[in-house]
């Protein structure tokens, strides 16, 4: 709907937006169409009937209540909105981080000075240390245990002779300490604090 | 008083802002005076112009949502908002126009708040007149014979039943024009639209409520 100036005042007119000097020259344009004068009697009634039916003000319910509401509603948002007062400039601000970077640069350069394998250094007059042999204990008689050290494992070995050969019907289970009823118990009852924690 | 103190009382003290003073001659509702009060941090003054508007603002929302403690709350918004916004206000309209917009922005952010909740299709439902609250209040305000208050209680149903039917565009137009009397200026200023379009949506939408309405028209 293009609108042009004529058609906005006419507009305007029906709606008795026009007054003064503009109504009475439009109104005496439109003396030859008694047609446009009965479209805004039309116009009047439509509005007087949604006026009639429909308030233009309509209080809301409990008003007090409305109103306080509103004013309690700012004054929280009032304080919640006070702003954070941002610290002034501190050149211990500036500084911490360069302290920190140092800090990192110093630990870096002591690790990598421990890093190399210290050469031995012989002190004069300071006792030798003596290697000492191990002493094997075995229990039951006729075993005998010796050792030796394996450079190629980089471990010590011990090696028992005279232990009777374990049969294949020996039960391990029966050796065990642990009760595994118990056991089984026990993690059952920590999955199923787990589960009530995480609302399973 | 120190810095920090001085930006805590200012928060809290609340909006700032100033009105022309040529502005306050020119002010068919004695708004301004209110506005300018409120602007310095006045609360009461702000009472009375939430007192003086909210029929107004709640009778607008209601129409556009039928739904009578939604508009409660949603009226409660648009105070709430423009109380934030008072500084900004410089009286370049009435008082009472830059409520309705906020009160316009408002409605459409709850309606497309409404849409994104419900995920549904963009469409009107939320205006019809089928959701309308069952507690709300049908009799018109003014108080009148019972048999008329009767006959204007049934025409609103209708007419409401009517509008429902409009889409929002079309329907915010009419209850501004036709039930508020908002100039066609201020209706465009409300809505942020031109002129023409108002012009054009109250022309459709008009002849849209008369076919709807034919049996209410003939009968007067």
């Amino acid at each position: 709907m293009n609108m042009n100036s004529d058609e906005t005042k006419l507009a305007m007119w029906l709606e008795d937006e026009l007054q003064g000097e503009a109504l009475a020259v439009f109104e005496a344009s439109l003396s030859d169409q008694p047609e446009r004068f009965a479209e805004r009697e039309d116009v009047r009634r439509w509005r007087q009937q949604v006026v009639s039916t429909l308030p233009r003000s309509e209080e809301p319910p409990y008003p007090d209540f409305f109103n306080s509401r509103i004013s309690r509603t700012i004054r929280e948002q009032s304080l919640e909105a006070v702003p954070v007062v941002k610290r002034g400039f501190s050149w211990k601000s500036l500084l911490m981080p360069i302290a920190a970077c140092a800090g990192m640069v110093l630990a870096f350069q002591i690790g990598v000075q421990t890093h190399d394998t210290p050469q031995e250094v012989v002190v004069e007059g300071a006792p030798k240390a003596i290697p000492v042999e191990p002493i094997l204990y075995t229990p039951e008689r006729g075993v005998n245990a010796e050792w030796f050290a394996s450079a190629d494992a980089s471990a010590t070995v011990i090696v028992l002779s005279g232990v009777a050969a374990i049969p294949d019907s020996m039960d391990f289970t029966e050796t065990a300490s642990t009760d595994f009823e118990s056991e089984a118990d026990f993690t059952a009852e920590v999955e199923s604090a787990t589960g009530d924690e995480l609302g399973l | 008083m120190n810095r920090s103190s001085d930006e805590a009382s200012k928060a809290v003290r609340g909006p700032v802002g100033s009105i022309a003073p040529d502005a306050l001659t020119e002010d068919p509702d004695d708004d301004f005076r209110l506005v300018a009060l409120a602007q310095q941090g006045d609360f009461n003054s702000y009472d009375e112009l939430v007192t003086r508007h909210r029929g107004r603002i709640f009778a607008m929302i209601r129409n556009m949502i039928h739904q009578e403690a939604e508009a409660w709350d949603l009226s409660q918004e648009v105070f709430i908002k423009a109380w934030k916004a008072l500084p900004k206000f410089e009286a370049k309209a009435r008082f009472s126009t830059w409520l309705y917009r906020i009160a316009h922005n408002t409605v459409y952010d709850w309606v497309r708040k409404r849409k994104i909740v419900s995920a549904g299709e963009l469409n009107d439902e939320i205006f019809e007149r089928e959701r309308i609250d069952s507690s709300s209040r049908t009799t018109p305000s003014d108080s009148g014979a019972p048999d008329v208050s009767m006959v204007r209680s049934e025409l609103r149903i209708k007419i409401e039943t009517a509008l429902g039917k409009l889409s929002p565009e079309h329907r915010e137009v009419v209850v501004l024009k036709d039930a508020h009397g908002l100039s066609y200026k201020e209706i465009a200023e409300t809505m942020e639209c031109s002129l023409g379009t108002v012009m054009s949506r109250l022309y459709y939408a008009r002849q849209k409520l008369q076919v709807m309405l034919k049996d209410e028209y003939e009968l007067r």
